[in-house]
């Protein structure tokens, strides 16, 4: 923050902001981002505003999309075998998919961003402990540790979610530590040090405002990876259980009608591919502004 | 260099000692009794049970557990499966070279294909190239992979019928298991089909191997293109224009290979990703691989199986992972120099 | 201009490679291609040997593969037919069944085992006192554990099995069972090899009978690999003919999709329980074989409760459901509609039974008869899993409801998890119960005792817990003759009083159905036994 300014001649906006300014003037970024907070309130209302039951068995079975000769006007996007309207069940499955992605990422980047930045201020045999052991948990596929988890655990939603966690920790600590050390390195840190600010003042109030972005950059990253984790778990058979309409396991149901009603399977994982680059695309944005400024 | 080896062989050390511990403790986390999910022996009778004990030493402290145990993995004893009762360390050694073969020629796909996308999108920077490339990256990297494989075989297999869609080889060729990997066994066998299996084993991973691949090219384009715009920058480039070498020369003497070395340097960390996305493409191109296999040892609750998998994946990318670094040191001097110092 | 050239370099050799390999050409192909056949089949078995099992996957896997047995079906009338047993003879009293063997048939030679001498009496003796002989090792090997000889009390039905000379063999039995034959000819009456036997006592590996198979079908053993592949090769000495199938491969794959996609893309020759029948027919190089499996799908009532304890009732319901239409949405036309407890196929099914028609008139006129025109409520039960004879009965039980809803009739429909199910209809909890039943073997009494006699009231087999002393009778006089008019006459009258009582109605007689590529030929799928290789062969025309 521009708590400092008594050693500057002019005021900046404070990086967050000056990566918004940025952001901003590239289209394809502020359309990400657009899709990205549409993406959001589906999450939050998105069962609210269902036009049938995600969940309950209807009557038409198999009605192909609306644009087909067969299709019908009621079920935009068709039905599922069991009479459930496709449409309303990938509304539905947004706040499962997406949102509890979303989650996932906020309670990993909290525990994460704690750890690294406390490892960063550790030295010695700890640290190199530390590293050594970051580098073991980020050698093993993520997805076999989430396995490992959830088989420890047992299968289903929640004991997805904690895995899903758990494993996307090590990526924030990883980013935060070398975050910081790459900032405790710079010459603007000392100036709050010979004031005699403690470590962890240091840290919060000078540090954290210039690395912030980098960390928001690894969470959408990090959300990405939950997406499709999460939908990878539930195309397994490992997450969320039969009736609910999460994305994943909604294609792995409807791998059976893959020759009499592809619609089940095509939507299903356009809605993925669809959420995981609205990510990217945000991600992507941030980055580049980032650079950018980093440039100018 | 010598250093520089002991420094690798010693974070080497770590990593299994990490790994025998949370393979070690997950027989505790699992359900059910220690000494069943670390052996396998579901209903082992009264005097099994106390030779297992004794094995495992499960009488005396944890830290004797542990060394027991590690004692038992270095004898290349893995336990018994628990869903069928076989020898963990056969079936490990029978499923892991199918994935290293599938891996290695995904990741082979990977760089022949991502790399010079990735410096062609540098060489254009912001040009409609440049874009197209960027688009094809965003896609590949957004895609899941279970998806892309049910459209590969739509396409490839059911619409055009290039491809097979299942198995590493058509089931009549009777090709005797040496190595474990296809294409040794193969060439090692004296089928009088020999050079019909191998083209069918190639045909039955051309699939598999694309659509592992798809992820890891997107990330390599991506790298390329960063370390060949930096290198672009880079002051060394700007003299040699100076010297008013053609763009040409310039990019292939000096931008590709500078730029090689930063992405074998990140091509070690991005492997684990590659092996995940194995995993899943295995379950659905039937390929029998140590990630189907681990997927499958879940659905049994075969925890031996899932602690023998996980030791054999982990290590299997870190090797990889040393291997580049070892790499990224053999051709990038001013590495081990550094390491020297440190 | 070095990089190029180093890049071409590699690149060239690599091109010719692939080039060289793709020249190579179909040649040799054609005989690794067309000698071989790809089965893909929806599980494991769960053992070699199919005397120790009852499940349909195991025995397509093995029976007609690896083994033979003293009696056959006939494909096509389902009499039985000699097979390992040139002829047999049963004396008049009908305890005494003599078998005469073939004296040509040879075991399989493999890696494990080379049989010195050809088939004998020794090895028929042997397959059967292992079941049931309790001191027999090969019998404690297993504990005594042989589910479908059990079920039918085999050994204490066999008295003594004696030989004769050594191609004769001869069983006493402790009463006549006219069902004794057709019981010899199911799917698990094996012959095995007492000298492989001889082999593992003296190796001590007695289990190896079981899962390392000898017997003398048309293919032997060579590979199996847990859920994924079992290899079998060609016999060449087969005594019955010479099979044009060199290698014969059972692809495991459980997922119904992946199965029709490797059908579709010709990595398998032939799939089980295909999916998606309608786009395999539109396509022009597959082609669905189909049978009606020896099954049936039916309605029982608890005959012991109100008001189903009046026939009128019961029958007027028979009228009131339209089986036709649940052929159609229930099975998509994959059977064909029941107007008895007899597929067509077997000899005791007789079209002069009358047969309750489809009539809302007179199922109205019934009810008004019998003081319930104003119509009434009752529970239908379903179950919710999947059977070989009704693919959805949850979707049958709503048909139904939707039919009954026409005369008045108001029923609900309640569903339980499988096991929890059977237990409660097993009480006689129910009103009424969709279920059905697999015959273990085509003799018609195996569609009447076990589901519709007194005795099996008491094990709540008997669905519509329904007991009549006069069609017991008629059935167990029928086990007593093996003189089939006589028998036929027994099943006759016996079938009119189930027409006359309807303490069931039964629906349909499911078909069993594999998909295959068009250039295989000949018949895999037999009405009875799984399916058969034997008489199978490619013809060139679609390669790889």
């Amino acid at each position: 923050m521009a708590r400092e300014t008594t050693y500057l001649e002019e005021e900046f906006p404070s990086p967050m902001k000056q990566l918004w300014i940025t952001f901003n003037k590239t289209p394809m970024a502020v359309l990400g981002l657009s899709c990205y907070l549409f993406l959001v309130i589906l999450a939050i209302f998105g069962q609210f505003i269902t036009p049938h039951s995600a969940l309950e068995v209807g009557d038409a079975l198999l009605t192909p999309p609306a644009w087909n000769d067969d299709g019908n006007l009621n079920y935009l996007l068709g039905t599922d075998d069991f009479g459930r309207d496709m449409l309303s069940r990938l509304v539905h499955g947004t706040s499962l998919t997406f949102g509890l992605s979303f989650l996932v990422v906020i309670f990993a980047l909290i525990i994460g961003v704690v750890i690294g930045s406390f490892s960063a201020l550790t030295r010695g045999i700890k640290a190199s402990f530390l590293t050594h052991f970051l580098d073991v948990i980020l050698s093993i596929p993520s997805l076999l540790l989430a396995i490992i988890i959830v088989a420890i655990l047992g299968p289903g939603l929640e004991n997805i979610l904690w895995a899903i966690a758990l494993v996307s920790i090590p990526q924030f600590v990883h980013v935060t530590r070398i975050a910081v050390k790459e900032e405790q390195k710079k010459a603007y840190v000392l100036i709050p040090i010979l004031d005699g600010a403690s470590e962890i003042r240091v840290l919060i109030t000078s540090i954290f405002p210039n690395i912030i972005d980098k960390i928001i950059i690894q969470a959408t990253l990090a959300q990405s990876a939950a997406i499709l984790d999460i939908a990878a778990l539930g195309f397994l058979g490992l997450g969320a259980p039969f009736p609910m309409p999460e994305w994943g396991s909604m294609l792995a149901n409807s791998l059976d009608l893959f020759y009499i009603a592809p619609w089940t399977t095509y939507f299903p994982g356009l809605a993925i591919l669809f959420t995981v680059v609205v990510t990217n695309l945000v991600g992507e944005g941030l980055r580049h502004s980032l650079k950018i400024q980093k440039d100018s | 260099m010598l250093i520089f080896a002991l420094r690798r062989l010693n974070l080497l050390f770590f990593t299994l000692l990490m790994l025998t511990i949370v393979s070690f403790s997950l027989s505790y986390f699992f359900p059910g009794e220690a000494i069943n999910n670390i052996s396998g022996q579901i209903n082992p009778s009264v005097e099994e049970l106390a030779a297992l004990n004794e094995l495992y030493q499960m009488d005396k402290s944890i830290i004797h557990q542990y060394f027991a145990y590690v004692g038992q993995l270095l004898s290349g004893n893995f336990g018994i499966s628990m869903a069928n009762q076989t020898a963990i360390s056969a079936d490990l050694r029978h499923y892991l070279p199918s994935t290293i073969e599938l891996c290695l020629a995904a990741l082979f796909i990977a760089m022949v294909i991502g790399i010079p996308l990735g410096f062609l999108a540098a060489i254009y920077h912001n040009k409609p190239a440049d874009k197209a490339i960027l688009v094809f990256a965003m896609v590949g990297y957004s895609i899941p992979v279970f998806w892309l494989s049910l459209i590969f075989i739509l396409v490839f297999s059911i619409n055009l019928s290039w491809f097979p869609t299942s198995g590493q080889l058509n089931l009549l060729f009777e090709i005797k298991q040496v190595t474990g990997f296809k294409f040794v066994d193969i060439l090692l066998s004296d089928s009088p089909y020999k050079y019909l299996a191998f083209k069918d084993a190639l045909m039955h991973l051309v699939l598999p191997a694309f659509a592992v691949a798809t992820a890891p090219t997107t990330l390599f384009i991506r790298l390329a293109r960063t370390s060949m715009l930096e290198v672009l920058e880079s002051n060394f480039i700007k003299a040699a224009k100076a010297k008013g070498l053609s763009k040409a020369k310039i990019i292939l003497h000096h931008g590709v290979r500078n730029s090689l070395v930063h992405i074998i340097r990140q091509m070690g960390l991005h492997f684990a990703n590659l092996v995940t996305v194995a995993m899943i493409a295995e379950v659905i191109f039937e390929w029998q691989g140590a990630g189907s296999w681990l997927i499958d040892s879940i659905f049994h609750r075969d925890y031996t199986a899932i602690q023998g998998g996980l030791i054999a994946l982990a290590i299997f990318t870190f090797t990889i992972n040393i291997l580049f670094d070892f790499i990224y040191a053999a051709i990038n001097p001013l590495e081990r120099h550094k390491k020297h110092g440190a | 201009m070095k990089y190029k050239a180093r890049l071409i370099k590699i690149i060239i050799p690599f091109y010719l490679a692939l080039t060289t390999l793709a020249a190579c050409g179909p040649t040799p192909a054609d005989t690794i291609f067309t000698k071989g056949l790809i089965y893909c089949s929806e599980g494991s078995p769960s053992s070699f040997n199919p005397q120790l099992i009852t499940d349909g996957t195991t025995t397509d896997a093995t029976t007609q593969q690896l083994y033979n047995r003293l009696i056959n079906f006939d494909n096509d009338n389902l009499e039985r037919i000699p097979g390992l047993a040139k002829s047999w003879h049963v004396t008049r009293n009908g305890k005494m069944i003599t078998f005469y063997l073939r004296k040509d048939v040879s075991f399989h030679q493999t890696d494990y085992f080379t049989p010195t001498r050809k088939m004998n009496a020794d090895d028929v003796i042997f397959s059967f006192n292992r079941l049931i002989d309790p001191t027999d090792p090969f019998y404690q090997v297993v504990d005594g554990n042989f589910p479908f000889f059990k079920s039918i009390n085999f050994a204490e039905l066999v008295d003594e099995i004696e030989k004769i000379d050594d191609y004769t063999v001869r069983f006493k039995i402790s009463h006549p069972d006219s069902t004794f034959l057709s019981n010899l000819a199911t799917p698990f009456a094996v012959i095995l090899s007492k000298e492989y036997s001889e082999q593992l006592m003296a190796a001590d590996t007695l289990q190896n009978i079981d899962n390392l198979p000898i017997g003398t079908g048309p293919f032997k053993f060579k590979e199996y690999r847990n859920n994924a592949i079992i290899r079998y090769s060609k016999h060449p000495e087969y005594w019955r003919q010479d099979v044009a199938i060199e290698q014969l491969i059972f692809n495991i794959t459980p997922n119904k999709t992946n199965r029709l996609t490797k059908l579709f893309t010709h990595e398998c020759d032939v799939i089980s329980y295909p999916i998606a029948q309608q786009e395999i027919r539109s396509r022009d190089d597959l082609m669905i074989d189909e049978v009606t499996a020896f099954n049936v799908a039916f309605f029982a009532f608890n005959t012991q409760v109100a008001p189903f304890d009046n026939p009128s009732v019961r029958k007027a319901i028979a009228h009131a459901i339209n089986k036709e239409a649940i052929i159609k949405s229930v099975y998509y036309g994959q059977a064909e509609a029941a107007d008895s407890m007899l597929p067509r196929l077997s000899w005791a099914y007789s079209n002069k039974i009358s047969s309750i028609p489809y009539s809302i008139k007179m199922a109205k006129q019934l009810l008004a008869d019998a003081g319930l025109g104003d119509g009434f409520s009752f529970d239908i039960w379903a179950p919710s899993v999947q059977r070989s004879y009704n693919p959805n009965s949850l979707k049958m039980a709503k048909l139904i409801k939707a039919d009954l809803a026409e005369v008045g009739i108001d029923a609900n429909i309640i569903s339980y998890e499988w096991t929890t199910f059977l237990r409660k209809i097993e009480k006689g909890e129910h009103q009424s119960v969709l279920i059905g039943w697999n015959a273990d073997h085509p003799d018609p009494d195996n569609f009447f005792s076990p589901l519709l006699s007194c005795s099996a009231m008491a094990t709540g087999r008997n669905r519509a817990f329904w007991c009549n002393q006069q069609f017991d009778q008629l059935l167990a006089k029928s086990l007593l003759t093996n003189d089939l008019t006589e028998r036929f006459n027994f099943y006759h009258a016996a079938q009119q009083i189930l027409v006359d009582q309807v303490p069931l109605i039964p629906i349909a007689h499911s078909k069993r159905s594999l998909a295959k590529l068009k250039n295989v030929k000949g018949d895999i799928l037999p009405p009875f036994g799984g399916v058969s290789f034997e008489n199978v062969h490619k013809v060139d025309g679609s390669k790889m």
